[in-house]
C-alpha cells in the first residue's frame, strides 16, 4: 500500500491547516493519507531575497520521501521563491513525488488585513490541493472554478474552489494525468 | 492545446533555467531548456519554438542578444522574451531594437510572465488558425489541384494559367456542376490578385433591386430599410475578383449598370449621387448559352462582348468520362477524411456503372452519388450496390425504356437521344453504335428537333 504523506515543514505550521488538509486531501486523491513530520526549511534561506529556495525545499523532500509514499506533500509558514520569480505560493515535481505550499502569502495579514482564519484555511486548501494535483501529473485548469486554474494572484485564489472539476478529476482517477 | 506550443529557456544558470521551465510546464507547455546561446540556437535550428526566453548576460560565447539575433536569422518571426537581472535603458532599447517581442526584469511577477506567455501563445493560436484556412482554401482552388487527364480541360487550364495575372474579363461558359466558380477561383488564387478578395455573387439568388443594392451598394436613406450606408460586391473585391454567377440571368436594366462598371470600372451606389471606382477583375459564369441569348435580344450585344473578352467553355462530364474514375477516387479519398469513415477504393464494377452514367448534374453530382454511397456503404470498397440509387433515381440514361402503346418513331427518338448522350454528342461514334450512316443520322435528328 502507497501513501499520500502530508506533514508541516518545522513545527510552526499552523495544525488546524495541516488537519484539514489530510482531511480534504482524503477526499480528492485516490490513495490513503497519513501524516509525517517533517524538518523546519532554513537551509533554504536566501538572504539576498529574504525569502526560501523553492526548488532546494523540493530536493530535500525528495531525499526525505519515505519508501511507502506515493506523493509527499510539505507545507511551510514561509515565503518561498524561484529565482526566475517574486514568490511562489507553491512548487511541485509535474508529475513526480513531491510538492510544497507555502502559507506565508495566504494570510489577510499579509496584505494589511484583519485575520481571518476560514478565509485562510480555504486558500490553503486550494493551493495544496493544486499543487499536489500537479505531483499527480494535472496541469493547470482553463476552468476558473477548479483547483488547478493557475492562480498569480491571491484574487485569483479566491475566485477557485477546493476541489477539481470534472475533467481534472476523471484524470486523477485515471491515474495518467494527461 | 498548450502542450503543442514549444518553449525554449535559454540561461546560464541551471538553476534558473529548471525553475523557469519547471513552472510554464505546469502550464502545460512543452518546454526544452538550453545552457548557452550555441545550444539554443543548435535547438532552434532543429525547431521553431513558439517563444524563447533568452538570459540577455550569459558568459563566453553568445550573449542573449547574440543569441537573439542568430535565432531571428532562423526564424524572423519568433517570439523573443529577454530576460535580466539587470535593467538599464540602454539594454532593453538594444534588444527592442533587435526584435524582441518583450524584456522582462528578474525577478519579476509570476502575474506578469503569465500574462505575457498567454497574450503570445493567443496571437500564435491565431496566426496558426490563419495560416490552417488560407491553406485549406488555395489547396481547393489551386489550377494544379484541378484533376482532369482530358484534353481539352488540359487546354482550359493553361489558358486559366496564362490570364490569371491580367485584368481581363473571362466568361466560363458550362452546364451547372462542372465547376465554374472553381476555375473562377484557381484563375483568382494563380494570379497577382491572390491576396486580394475574391467575391462571389449569384445573379440568379437575388431579385433585380436587392441584386442592385448587392452589387453597387447603397447609400443610407435610399430605400426603406436602408439604415446607414453599405458597401456593396464590387466595392468589397476591390484590388482582387468579382465572380458573377448566372450572368445570364440578369435584368435589362442591371445589363446596362453592368456594361457601365466594365467600360468606366466606375459606378454609383443606390441612392448616391458619388461615383465610386474600384480596381476589379471581373469573371463571369452562365449555364446558358449566352450567344443564342443575345440572337434572341434577351442579352445586351455589348455587354456579351465586353464579358467575354477570355471565353472558357467547360465541357460536361459525359464529354470527359475519362476523367470519372480519377475525379470519384479523389472524392474518395478526401471524403473518407472528412466523414471520418474508412473507405478505401471503388470496385471495378461501381466504377463501371459510374462511366456508364449520364451525369447531368455534372461534377457535383458525381460529388453528392460518391458522399451518398460512402455514407451508406458497410465495407472498405464501395461496390455497384453501393450507387445503386443511380439507377433506380431513373438519372441514368444507360437503358432506355419503350413503354407497351409506344410509336416506333418515339422509340428511334429516345434511341438517338440515348446514344447521343453516351457519346457525348458525337456524331460519327453514335451513327456506328445505331449501325446507320452519318447522313441518316443527321437528317433523324433534324427530323426529330433532336437538341445537341
Amino acid at each position: 500500500m502507497k501513501y499520500l504523506y502530508v506533514g508541516g515543514l518545522g513545527r510552526e505550521a499552523d495544525r488546524e491547516a495541516m488537519a484539514r488538509i489530510r482531511e480534504r486531501a482524503a477526499a480528492e486523491f485516490p490513495v490513503p493519507v497519513r501524516e509525517i513530520e517533517l524538518p523546519g526549511v532554513e537551509f533554504a534561506y536566501d538572504p539576498g531575497r529574504g525569502q526560501y529556495r523553492s526548488i532546494e525545499v523540493l530536493e530535500m523532500l525528495a531525499a526525505t520521501c519515505p519508501a511507502d509514499a506515493y506523493k509527499l506533500l510539505g507545507v511551510t509558514e514561509r515565503d518561498l521563491f524561484i529565482p526566475v520569480l517574486t514568490f511562489v505560493y507553491g512548487q511541485a515535481q509535474l508529475d513526480g513525488r513531491v510538492a510544497v505550499v507555502s502559507m506565508a502569502r495566504l494570510r489577510q495579514e499579509y496584505y494589511g488585513l484583519p485575520e481571518n482564519r476560514e478565509v485562510f484555511l480555504e486558500r490553503v486548501l486550494k493551493e495544496a490541493m493544486h499543487e499536489t494535483g500537479h505531483a499527480f501529473g494535472l496541469v493547470h485548469c482553463a476552468d476558473g472554478d477548479c483547483a488547478m486554474s493557475l492562480s498569480t494572484n491571491i484574487r485569483q485564489i479566491d475566485r477557485k474552489r477546493a476541489a477539481f472539476c470534472a475533467a481534472c478529476e476523471g484524470r486523477l482517477r485515471r491515474g495518467s494525468g494527461e | 492545446m498548450k502542450t503543442h506550443w514549444h518553449i525554449l529557456v535559454v540561461d546560464d544558470e541551471e538553476v534558473m533555467c529548471e525553475s523557469l521551465a519547471a513552472w510554464l510546464r505546469e502550464d502545460g507547455y512543452s518546454v526544452d531548456t538550453a545552457s548557452s546561446g550555441r545550444e539554443a540556437v543548435e535547438k532552434a535550428a532543429q525547431r521553431d519554438y513558439a517563444i524563447y526566453f533568452v538570459d540577455l548576460k550569459m558568459p563566453g560565447g553568445l550573449d542573449g542578444i547574440e543569441t537573439m539575433m542568430q535565432i531571428r536569422r532562423l526564424h524572423p518571426e519568433a517570439s523573443i522574451i529577454i530576460i535580466t537581472a539587470y535593467a538599464t535603458v540602454d539594454t532593453a532599447i538594444t534588444a527592442m531594437k533587435e526584435g524582441a517581442q518583450e524584456y522582462i526584469v528578474k525577478p519579476c511577477n509570476p502575474e506578469e510572465i503569465s500574462l505575457l506567455v498567454s497574450r503570445i501563445i493567443k496571437v500564435k493560436n491565431l496566426q496558426r488558425e490563419n495560416t490552417i484556412l488560407r491553406k485549406k482554401l488555395l489547396r481547393h482552388y489551386c489550377v494544379q489541384d484541378i484533376i482532369s487527364k482530358n484534353p481539352r480541360m488540359h487546354e482550359i487550364l493553361q489558358l486559366c494559367h496564362e490570364v490569371s495575372s491580367l485584368r481581363s474579363t473571362v466568361l466560363i461558359q458550362g452546364e451547372s456542376g462542372t465547376g465554374k466558380e472553381m476555375i473562377a477561383r484557381a484563375i483568382h488564387n494563380a494570379g497577382d490578385r491572390a491576396s486580394k478578395p475574391f467575391v462571389a455573387v449569384s445573379c440568379a439568388a437575388l431579385a433585380e433591386t436587392l441584386l442592385e443594392s448587392e452589387l453597387f451598394g447603397y447609400e443610407k436613406g435610399s430605400f426603406t430599410g436602408a439604415a446607414q450606408r453599405k458597401a456593396g460586391k464590387f466595392e468589397m473585391a476591390d484590388g482582387g475578383t468579382i465572380f458573377l454567377d448566372e450572368i445570364g440571368d440578369i435584368s435589362a436594366k442591371l445589363q446596362v449598370d453592368l456594361l457601365r462598371v466594365l467600360q468606366d470600372r466606375a459606378f454609383y451606389r443606390v441612392g448616391g449621387s458619388e461615383e465610386v471606382r474600384v480596381d476589379v477583375r471581373v469573371v463571369a459564369a452562365t449555364h446558358v448559352n449566352l450567344q443564342e441569348a443575345v440572337a434572341e435580344g434577351k442579352f445586351r450585344d455589348d455587354l456579351f462582348y465586353r464579358l467575354n473578352v477570355i471565353e472558357i467553355r467547360l465541357p460536361a462530364l459525359r464529354e470527359r468520362r475519362e476523367d470519372v474514375p480519377l475525379l470519384a477516387q479523389h472524392f474518395l479519398e478526401r471524403l473518407s477524411h472528412e466523414l471520418g469513415k474508412d473507405v478505401r477504393e471503388i470496385s471495378e464494377g461501381a466504377l463501371k456503372l459510374l462511366m456508364d452514367h449520364n451525369w447531368p448534374g455534372n461534377v457535383r453530382e458525381l460529388e453528392n452519388a460518391v458522399e451518398r454511397a460512402m455514407v451508406t456503404s458497410r465495407g472498405k470498397t464501395l461496390e455497384e450496390e453501393d450507387f445503386a440509387f443511380l439507377t433506380q433515381n431513373g438519372a441514368s440514361s444507360k437503358v432506355p425504356k419503350f413503354p407497351a402503346g409506344m410509336s416506333l418513331q418515339d422509340m428511334e427518338r429516345q434511341l438517338i437521344v440515348v446514344t447521343l448522350e453516351r457519346t457525348g454528342g458525337n456524331i460519327k461514334e453514335a451513327s456506328i453504335v445505331l449501325g446507320i450512316d452519318r447522313s441518316t443520322l443527321y437528317e433523324k435528328i433534324k427530323k426529330y428537333e433532336i437538341p445537341r
